[in-house]
């Protein structure tokens, strides 16, 4: 490994100043789950190495309609937070057969995402939870939908001079449900062979105002099926309905073959795991509106 | 006699507390004064010429000790498993993605690392021989010029095969396909030279066989054996993946060339590219049976990709040709067996050697032939299992065959064979639950026709206690501790009185190589020789002493018991009378297993002759929608003989078992034209925690009559041996469609599905 | 400062490594500070052989860099005996033959010992969840279960009775 500069400023401002100085030079230590593996194979061989650990950026707060998780926050620290647990179960489900202990206590919900990999985990749960992000420079704040955040693999529109620094959940409306699935060949340790969210919210007639589906692994980029979500949209929900966007799910993703399974599994499978998570959202809708 | 406390009991593994406290040294773990990281260039090719290696420029960066290509070595260039055509350092191609090409030596990783960088080398890259279905054909394309891809072509015929075909009620006729697997040993390869005070070199060796070690970097180095020592520290683990050696003859050429001590581990991916992987065999195999089910012939072909050196593939090949028959009476047999040069991964030694490749066949096989003959898959082994007494196709006579069948039925009976349908086979829509059984046996030892014997020095002191000296290295799988249990109670001293020691061959005498689940049953027998030599000193001190007729003495507890009532005389007493009258309380040991000294015309060569048995049977529930398979449950039965300690045998079961479900279900190298995709523990997928069932283990012991020492038989391969065809046989129960290829992975299910 | 001095609460001692910001804590716990214990199995986080505890949560050392570690507490396995007294744990691994080679026990113990921490009475699921990032070739992981029950049960029984025997994890 290369020999690059550490730094571990005190506050978000210093950093972001060093971000400014630096720009593409200077590479984030959060976890550091994926960036040491780059370094050692060269991928990355940053000038300098900034720790952001002494900033506080791991708060997970609920304040005025939104849940707001500093992507400093670990996976450990998601999966033992109630509140996440209650307002945005699926985001919990995709944190718990991440990788294993000692992984999900280092990884941080910003480096899942700024990483970029296609097979995020956790990044179709908040896309189905209409996720925004906050990158942060000294000139400022910006915040966009995590949608918009992914150009290809590995890639976003994040600036050299911007660090993530904080994920923004609004919310679910009344009658909502979502539910996360990950397909993978074992029960931890395992990279997803396709992960997926769906998320329904209801109106007030038992139409689908919402419906979410979003696809990892089967695209370049973490992928909204929104052909699919509107083959649901508007309508009364029904078997038939659920498989027929099942299938346009299936349609819409372009995945490629790998060691993990081959492109024509995958694409079969996001209509089967579609279905099942669809199937699963509406059924905790059910039980919802029956206890209540 | 009462029952021992030491034979038979959960004592801690040898090295225990050494072990949980991170004070246990293996070779990643040794330091040494002046101690150089070692590392080798290896192959980015399948196939390439060497047009220009060029080392001058890493040979000028400072730190850089030593740079060694094949010119640099003054021995002979090659490993010697079998034949000796694997190189060392690549001569002018290099012939698969794991052939080094250049060693360094240098002051710290960065810096060897930089010297790697700083090599040129210049390939001319060839197109590469990758299907062994092509490269077996007349006119194909060389390997080594001039001679033929196929390196191995034997069939082994008995009985009437082809009359017993034409009269057969059935026939099961089906082609198998098996994969490369990875031992994923967690400790990798790794060897620590130096040169010692006297000039010896000598090499802390990750292995199986430490005197074989010895003779290789002898041999490499041009030197006198005399002036090699191989020391074996703690290993984490092998499966056949250390039998031969790795990087022990390139660790000591730079230590001798750089004149400092070099620790040369490989890295998890170097690791994967470059040791040898379980064969994939391309296996067509006909089975015939009467209507009553009772088998009459068995007709197979096997090919297997042997890569680009010999290796063990012979050795692994006719443990195939020796098994396929599986432990049935089937008098008429005939199996092909071919093995065909490729540049591909090398094929070699892992647990089983070709018997789980075996099993997978012939167990398939009984399932296929149970359904077309509408005959319970039990009943049918029932019918067809060998007994004591059977004259097996191979020639050998079963000594000890009981365990077959009673394995069968008490797997059978632990899983509730007969009310499995009782349990719900469709709990969910998309569910299907199924069982399947597999047993198989296994032999233990080098086989007829091959030398298998063990040496040990056992000795005790005046104070009782006692230094045990066996040269069988112990990988983990506890030999050293059985070894101990076994001379704690002849000698009747507590096992905390038993100091063993690992392989050091200037110290402990050759035990051959810790591989065919061979050193319980020699090297014990070695132990209880030696021990009883001197057990027979302390008791004679004792009757002298007492003046108590011998055949009421026995040792126990520390002690001289008489009438199994402890004497005031202690061992250390007895002991240090001894010594001072001048018995013997050193012994020096071999055990050679008497294999008969002709084999028969039409036996086969290499039989082994003490038989483990096993039987496992699964239970799976599979989704029909994404072809994934989960084994609930996993029923283990097997025949240890006698356990000496079953922490140990149980752990082997447990073990081989887990990696028995990843062979059956995930691990599978994938080599793409001579490129292995997959060089890592992230995508080589073993099973971890939480993929495993709760095991439901059992062992019988019906003590083995000939060879095996207190009853005690080998237990290391016969796990792994039958858990892959077990599960497929539970999936074909489960979704009843039949599986022919491994690993049954998620994609191969749907597609069996599918058809 | 391309080089500079770490320091870091190492089982209980202020220690001080002088490291390149390149460098893993598992190689500064190996190298400079002769702590052998944790093994580096696949050096990229997938077999968990170089778990120890950082300010009390199980972490692949290989996958944390050294000077992420500056100030902070580390337990390795070195550390769980007390003035030569095993842990429940350690010998529970030893009586059950939780390991065979024990190349992966140093890890496997440091998420065990992590989950005893807080939960006294782990179940089956839950003490397989928590080894569930640590690779295990040789035996499997029944008798790792069965071990840590064991001595669960032994540090329940110290705490609630006299404790003269064992001590509870920290």
């Amino acid at each position: 490994m290369s020999t690059p500069q550490y730094v571990a400023p005190e506050s978000l401002e210093d950093a972001l100043r060093i971000k400014s100085e630096s720009g593409a030079d200077a590479r984030l230590v959060a976890g550091g789950t994926d960036l040491i593996l780059r370094m050692r194979d060269r991928v990355f061989t940053p000038k300098l190495l900034l720790d952001l650990r002494r900033v506080p950026l791991t708060a997970i707060s609920c304040t005025a309609g939104e849940m707001r998780i500093g992507s400093y926050a670990t996976l450990s620290q998601i999966l033992a937070h109630d509140e996440i647990a209650n307002l945005f179960p699926a985001l919990v489900e995709a944190c718990r057969p991440f990788a294993g202990p000692p992984i999900r206590n280092r990884a941080t919900i910003g480096g899942n995402i700024v990483n970029a990999s296609p097979a995020a985990d956790l990044v179709p749960p908040l896309m189905a939870y209409d996720a925004n992000i906050v990158l942060s420079s000294i000139s400022g704040d910006r915040e966009l939908p995590l949608a918009e955040f992914f150009t290809g693999p590995g890639q976003t529109v994040i600036e050299p001079d911007e660090i993530l620094t904080e994920v923004r959940l609004p919310l679910m409306p009344p009658d909502s449900a979502a539910s996360f699935i990950k397909l993978g060949q074992r029960r931890s340790m395992a990279i997803s062979i396709v992960n997926l969210c769906t998320r329904l919210s209801l109106a007030a007639d038992g139409t689908v105002a919402t419906a979410r589906i979003v696809l990892g692994a089967v695209a370049p980029t973490p992928l909204r099926a929104v052909a699919a979500e509107a083959v649901l949209a508007g309508n009364d929900i029904t078997t038939a309905l659920l498989d027929e966007a099942a299938q346009q799910a299936s349609r819409e993703s372009m995945p490629i073959s790998d060691v993990r399974a081959s492109g024509s599994y995958r694409k079969r499978m996001t209509a089967v795991l579609v279905r099942r998570a669809l199937s699963a959202a509406w059924g905790e809708l059910g039980r919802n509106n029956s206890n209540g | 006699m009462s029952e021992s406390n030491v034979v038979g009991q959960w004592v801690p593994a040898t090295g225990a507390g050494d072990i949980v406290t991170g004070a246990a040294r293996y070779c990643p773990d040794i330091d040494l004064p002046g101690l150089l990281t070692g590392k080798l260039l290896y192959s980015p090719h399948a196939r390439a010429r060497i047009r220009k290696l060029d080392v001058s420029a890493a040979r000028q960066i400072p730190g850089v000790f030593a740079v060694l290509t094949q010119a640099d070595i003054p021995g002979e260039n090659n490993y010697l498993y079998s034949q000796a055509d694997q190189p060392l350092l690549a001569i002018d191609e290099v012939r698969f993605q794991g052939d080094a090409v250049a060693a360094v030596a240098a002051l710290d990783e960065a810096t060897a690392d930089a010297a790697l960088r700083a090599i040129q080398v210049e390939y001319e890259v060839l197109d590469g021989i990758f299907d062994p279905l092509v490269a077996m054909k007349a006119g194909a394309d060389q390997l080594v010029e001039g001679e033929d891809n196929i390196i191995m072509n034997q069939v082994y015929r008995t009985g009437e095969v082809e009359a017993a075909l034409a009269s057969a009620d059935v026939i099961v006729e089906n082609t198998y396909r098996t994969q490369w697997a990875e031992h994923a040993f967690l400790e990798t390869e790794g060897g620590v030279a130096l040169v010692d005070e006297e000039g010896v070199v000598t090499v802390y060796s990750s292995c199986q066989a430490p005197h074989r070690d010895r003779m290789q970097i002898a041999r490499t180095l041009a030197m006198p054996e005399s002036m090699v020592r191989v020391i074996t520290p703690y290993i984490g683990g092998a499966f056949g993946g250390k039998d031969e050696a790795h990087v022990q003859m390139h660790a000591a050429l730079l230590a001798v060339a750089a004149g400092r001590p070099v620790r040369l581990i490989r890295g998890r991916r170097e690791s994967i590219l470059t040791h040898v992987k379980r064969h994939p065999i391309i296996i067509h195999c006909i089975t015939a049976a009467t209507r009553e089910g009772r088998l009459l012939a068995v007709k197979a072909r096997a090919i297997a990709d042997a890569g680009p050196y010999h290796n063990a593939t012979h050795e692994v090949m006719n443990k195939f040709g020796e098994f396929i028959g599986g432990p049935y009476s089937v008098q008429n047999l005939e199996v092909e067996t071919i093995a065909v040069r490729t540049n591909n991964p090398i094929g070699g030694a892992f647990r089983g050697f070709g018997a789980p490749q075996a099993a997978f066949v012939y167990e398939s096989q009984m399932d296929d032939l149970a359904r077309k003959l509408e005959i319970d898959p039990l009943e049918l082994r029932l019918l067809n299992g060998v007994e004591t007494g059977t004259k097996m196709y191979t020639g050998v006579v079963v000594r000890e065959g009981q365990a077959m069948k009673a394995s069968l039925r008490k797997a059978a009976e632990k899983i509730g064979w007969e009310k499995r349908d009782q349990c719900e086979r469709q709990p969910a829509p998309h569910l299907r639950r199924g069982w399947g059984m597999a047993t198989i046996l296994k032999g233990s030892g080098m086989g007829r026709g091959l030398g298998d014997h063990a040496g040990v020095v056992l000795e005790m002191h005046r104070d009782g206690s006692v230094v045990l000296l066996s040269g069988a290295a112990d990988m983990g799988q506890g030999i050293i501790t059985i070894l101990a249990q076994m001379a704690a109670d002849r000698l009747g001293v507590p096992m905390s009185s038993v100091r063993a020691v690992r392989a050091d061959t200037s110290r402990t005498p050759d035990a051959g190589s810790s591989c065919a689940s061979r050193q319980c049953m020699v090297s014990g027998n070695a132990v209880l020789a030696a021990a009883n030599s001197i057990r027979d000193s302390l008791l004679s001190v004792a009757a002298g002493k007492t003046k108590i007729s011998r055949d009421r003495l026995d040792l126990r507890d520390g002690r001289l018991q008489v009438d199994s009532e402890p004497h005031a005389l202690t061992i250390e007493e007895l002991a240090r009378r001894a010594l001072f009258w001048g018995y013997p309380l050193h012994a020096e040991s071999k055990y050679h297993f008497e294999y008969p000294a002709d084999v028969p015309a039409g036996d086969y060569r290499f039989s082994q002759e003490v038989f483990q048995f096993c039987t496992q049977i699964a239970q799976v529930l599979v989704d029909v929608e994404t072809g994934q398979v989960t084994v609930e449950r996993l029923i283990a039965v097997h025949d240890a003989g006698k356990m000496i300690n079953p922490g140990g045998v149980y752990g082997q079961i447990e073990g081989g078992c887990a990696q028995g479900i990843g062979y059956a279900l995930t691990e599978e190298l994938i080599v793409n034209e001579g490129r292995t995709l997959n060089p890592s523990l992230e995508n080589y997928v073993i099973p971890m925690a939480l993929d495993i069932p709760e095991m439901e283990m059992d062992v019988l012991e019906i003590p083995e009559p000939v060879g095996a020492p207190l009853g005690a038989k080998g237990i290391a391969e016969s796990p792994i041996i039958p858990t892959a065809p077990a599960i497929r046989n539970a999936i074909l129960d489960a979704i009843g469609k039949p599986l022919y290829q491994l690993p049954m992975s998620a994609e191969r299910v749907l597609t069996a599905l599918d058809g | 400062m391309a080089d500079r001095d770490i320091q870091m609460n190492v089982n209980g001692l202020a220690l001080k490594v002088n490291s390149g910001p390149g460098r893993t804590l598992l190689s500064a716990l190996r190298e400079d500070l002769g702590l052998i214990g944790a093994k580096d199995g696949c050096s990229q986080g997938d077999c968990g052989a170089c778990v120890v505890l950082l300010d009390g949560q199980a972490v692949n050392s290989c996958m944390v860099l050294a000077p992420q570690a500056q100030g902070r507490d580390i337990l390795t396995v070195e550390g769980l005996a007390e003035n030569g007294v095993l842990h429940p744990l350690q010998r529970a691994f030893g009586e059950t033959w939780a390991f065979q080679c024990g190349f992966c026990t140093p890890g496997m113990l440091m998420s065990c010992y992590a989950l005893l921490s807080s939960n006294d009475e782990p179940s089956r699921e839950e003490i397989l969840t928590a080894i569930s990032g640590n690779f295990c070739r040789c035996t499997g992981y029944q008798a790792v279960v069965k071990a840590v029950q064991q001595a669960a049960a032994e540090i329940r029984a110290s705490s609630s009775g006299d404790g003269e025997q064992g001590r509870a994890p920290a």
